[in-house]
């Protein structure tokens, strides 16, 4: 007979309607017997009380339905963000205001690094809030002439270098090449992007370098990022199936003491779609309650702030041209269908509103053709969906997964110049999906914000911008619903709101173990609400382990 | 002094989906014509191959009978890239079929910065009797634009399929958007094979055009026309360059060599697509001076293109 631990607790938030607070749950072999008061489940025999979590407050582990495994590979290098940052060790990085401030962190990395010739690499970096100042080499060669150095934008798109790297690169003047950025004078400045820039930095610094995702050393950190914020199950959203990546996976999540469960989901643009789903089906048998195979993902468009996404009239209010597609819209429906065809689950990555149109308008007739009333197609970020998309998509019992971070990090820019007042007000609208009875959750998309889902529904209930600016006061959300967005809605996209997601009887035993109540904290202190630590299928996880205090 | 020029050129096929993309280089594929060209293209699926013509198959790569390969994009282009360039046969042109919504001049750019490539041709096929709905199209008409202006040479394919006056107005429209595009017309996307190859510069005679199949009627000499001039003298890089700025837009691919003034051991590689103008100086030795003009019907003749030729 296993063992039964009941554990008690200040409070516990269950996200189970018929069932909603409990102060004690029963937990044998990973699983959830049931919760309530303890009378309600002594007769599940023999028990033992445990108290370790009497002053605590349980939820369901979180669940971030869009993340990418990369946040833990990210952290191999250099911070070097506007906004202060955790990282996966527990260190609060501090945000660096200004280009001086970049300059003159990297410069004691520098220092302390022996080898000369290793790449200095960092990542995080946002002119956006300079003022319209840029990065220039001039200002990376005062940390070294020698020393390769990659400063990454917080886009993931553009990246700084240093003269080393372009001389590496055979770079000059000469080199006319959209992508590698020049100034009026036509010197090279160093800012480089889309394929020259991947060329360009592997040329320098002889390897691939963001290939590194599915490293042992990355899942550990992308696990730990997640830990620390109360999050037990993680999508990895655009996973290209690479075997050392899938072999590392496979052998981490078989370990009760790996702290996450991950969903990668195929990225299907890189390969034909036959192609693809053999590919997915051949490692369907492979799943285990730990890594859960067979979600796909698809990718339409491009980023608003990046002028790639693809929009309706009337376009971008500063009048940037319209964005690009990343998937030849008539062949979005072929693609749709072969997936969906086969039975596998398929998100769509859509940030513009004529995206999710077209991504919409294909669901639509993939569902006609291949009935399933249970597809739960999925639009991951789904930023400017209008309420007509929201009505369609409620008929459709097709899910979002909105951007709220978006609204915190550049909401100010969307007001002011992407999508203008009227439209950024309505961007990621988690109050129409709530109202019209669209599935919704909300995320960040780490690395590029971070990964925090109790900040991430801090933004969805205030959608303040960086400013302060209420950017919607009427798609603000209740701290309920962000809260069960962040649970029972992400497992509800994922098709694993039968396992996870509350707390209830027969489904697994995670939770995330907080500090202070979320729903004493309120709209104001959501994001700041302390996370102890989690328990992963009845596995306990302290962040005190991480953090070392 | 550089031996002429050793990189492998690099050429880009844009357009649509139905454009007629992958007709085109399923012939060059399965066509004998001796070059061994490498295809990059996104989904081996979309090729209607003969099988047959396939001598042998290792997962990423098929090698056909005629020596070419056909080889899958993958997540990265610029590692298939520098791989092909690698191999102890390299190919001696790389074509990369773009997606529909893809800009060929970031891909085309990857043949500036690899030091093993040089950036050859972007040629963007549009389908004549589509392409006026799909400017118009709400969802796709910045990527018209964006690809036509991307083009170094435009084909406005199929015009089998509709009648003379649409050729007529799809030709004007395009002339309306890119003043000084190069624009022939084609069917089922034939095209001569010395359009599509950059060659070493030899001024061979005009090839036949990359194989029509067999229901195929059309007369390319109506479409396509090659002259070639011989430089009475040896010439400079200025004089070159002067000569090459005047041609008409009817002349689509220059290349050849010329002797170079002033050093007698010396010749000029002409290399021009579009209004891409690429010279080089290699030795002479065994280099026959001489210069072939590829062009669309209207290419002027060998008398008016050697008369603007001034040493």
């Amino acid at each position: 007979m296993s063992d039964i631990t009941i554990y008690s607790a200040k409070r516990i938030l269950t996200m189970n309607r018929s069932n909603p607070l409990a102060t004690h749950v029963a937990v044998r072999d990973g699983m959830i017997l049931g919760a309530g008061a303890l009378e309600d489940l002594t007769g599940w025999e023999p028990y033992t009380v445990d108290d370790r979590f009497a002053g605590k407050v349980l939820m369901p582990g979180m669940i971030e339905g869009h993340a990418h495994a990369m946040e833990g590979a990210v952290w191999q290098d250099e911070y070097v963000g506007y906004y202060d940052r955790v990282s996966p060790d527990g260190d609060s990085k501090p945000g660096l205001k200004s280009i001086d401030e970049v300059i003159d962190y990297l410069s004691k990395v520098d220092a302390a690094m022996d080898e000369p010739e290793e790449a200095l690499i960092a990542w995080g970096f946002d002119p956006i809030y300079f003022g319209g100042r840029r990065m220039v080499a001039a200002d990376l060669d005062r940390i070294s002439s020698t020393r390769p150095i990659l400063v990454v934008h917080a886009s993931f798109h553009i990246v700084n270098v240093n003269t080393a790297v372009l001389t590496r690169a055979n770079v000059t003047a000469e080199t006319n090449v959209m992508g590698i950025m020049k100034d009026a004078d036509g010197k090279v400045t160093g800012e480089l992007q889309g394929m020259p820039a991947r060329f360009i930095v592997t040329s320098a610094i002889g390897r691939e370098h963001f290939v590194e995702m599915g490293q042992e050393g990355s899942l550990w950190r992308f696990a730990r990022s997640a830990q620390l914020a109360g999050v037990t199950t993680s999508t990895d959203l655009a996973n290209d199936f690479a075997e050392a990546t899938l072999a590392n996976m496979k052998k981490l999540t078989s370990r009760a003491d790996y702290p996450l469960r991950i969903v990668p989901a195929f990225l299907s643009n890189t390969r034909p779609p036959e192609e693809g789903v053999e590919m997915v089906r051949r490692i369907l048998p492979e799943s285990s309650d730990k890594l859960r195979f067979g979600l796909v993902k698809m990718v339409s468009d491009g980023s608003i702030q990046g002028f790639t996404a693809r929009l309706m009239e009337p376009g971008y209010y500063n009048g940037a041209p319209n964005g690009l597609w990343y998937i030849e819209p008539d062949e979005i429906p072929r693609i749709l269908n072969a997936y969906h065809g086969a039975g596998l689950q398929v998100h769509v990555h859509t940030n513009g509103d004529q995206a999710t149109d077209v991504v919409l308008d294909a669901m639509e007739d993939a569902l006609r053709e291949f009935p399933n009333p249970d597809a739960r197609f999925t639009i991951q970020h789904c930023q400017m969906a209008h309420e007509s998309h929201y009505r369609k998509m409620a008929r459709l019992g097709v899910c979002a997964n909105l951007f709220a971070n978006h609204l915190f990090y550049w909401g100010d820019e969307h007001y002011e110049q992407t999508m203008g007042p009227e439209r950024a007000c309505r961007m990621n609208a988690t109050g129409t999906a709530k109202r019209l009875g669209v599935p919704f959750t909300i995320h960040s998309d780490a690395p590029i914000t971070p990964l925090a889902p109790l900040f991430t529904a801090w933004c969805a209930v205030n959608r303040t911008t960086v400013s302060g600016r209420v950017l919607g006061e009427e798609e603000r959300i209740s701290v309920e619903d962000a809260l069960e967005a962040v649970t029972l809605g992400a497992a509800y996209t994922l098709k694993l709101d039968g396992e996870i997601g509350s707390i209830e009887a027969g489904k697994r035993a995670d939770f995330a173990v907080l500090e202070d109540d979320p729903l004493e904290a309120g709209a104001d202190g959501l994001k700041d609400v302390r996370v102890w630590g989690t328990v992963v299928g009845g596995e306990i996880f302290d962040n005190a382990a991480i953090t070392g205090s | 002094m550089t031996q002429g020029d050793d990189r492998i050129p690099l050429t880009v096929i844009g357009g649509f989906l139905g454009a007629g993309k992958t007709t085109l280089l399923n012939r060059v594929l399965s066509d004998n014509h001796g070059i061994r060209f490498a295809v990059l293209v996104n989904d081996f699926g979309d090729l209607p191959v003969d099988t047959s013509l396939v001598t042998d198959h290792d997962g990423e790569t098929l090698t056909f009978a005629n020596g070419c390969l056909c080889c899958t994009m993958g997540d990265n282009l610029m590692k298939t890239l520098s791989d092909l360039a690698m191999r102890t046969e390299p190919p001696e042109h790389i074509l990369i079929e773009a997606s529909g919504v893809a800009d060929p001049r970031p891909i085309l750019d990857l043949g500036t910065l690899h030091p093993r490539l040089r950036r050859d041709l972007s040629l963007v096929l549009v389908d004549a009797e589509t392409i006026h709905d799909r400017a118009e199209d709400v969802r796709l008409k910045e990527t018209v634009d964006r690809q036509i202006a991307a083009a170094d040479v435009i084909l406005i394919n199929k015009c089998d399929v509709v009648d003379e006056a649409t050729v007529a107005a799809v030709r004007a429209w395009l002339r309306k958007r890119v003043p000084d595009a190069h624009i022939v017309e084609t069917m089922q996307a034939a095209i001569p094979l010395d359009l599509v190859f950059a060659g070493d510069g030899s001024p061979e005679p005009m090839s036949r055009p990359v194989a029509a199949n067999d229901h195929d009627h059309v007369d390319h000499g109506t479409q396509f026309r090659s002259v070639t001039v011989v430089p009475e003298n040896p010439m400079t890089r200025l004089a070159i360059e002067q000569w090459m700025s005047v041609l008409p837009p009817s002349v689509l691919r220059v290349k050849g060599y010329i002797a170079a003034e002033n050093d007698p051991g010396s010749v000029f590689l002409v290399q021009r697509v579009g209004n891409r103008l690429d010279l080089s100086v290699c030795p002479a030795q065994g280099k026959t001076p001489g210069v072939v003009f590829i062009g669309s019907a209207d290419l002027p003749d060998a008398d008016w293109i050697g008369r603007r030729c001034v040493a």
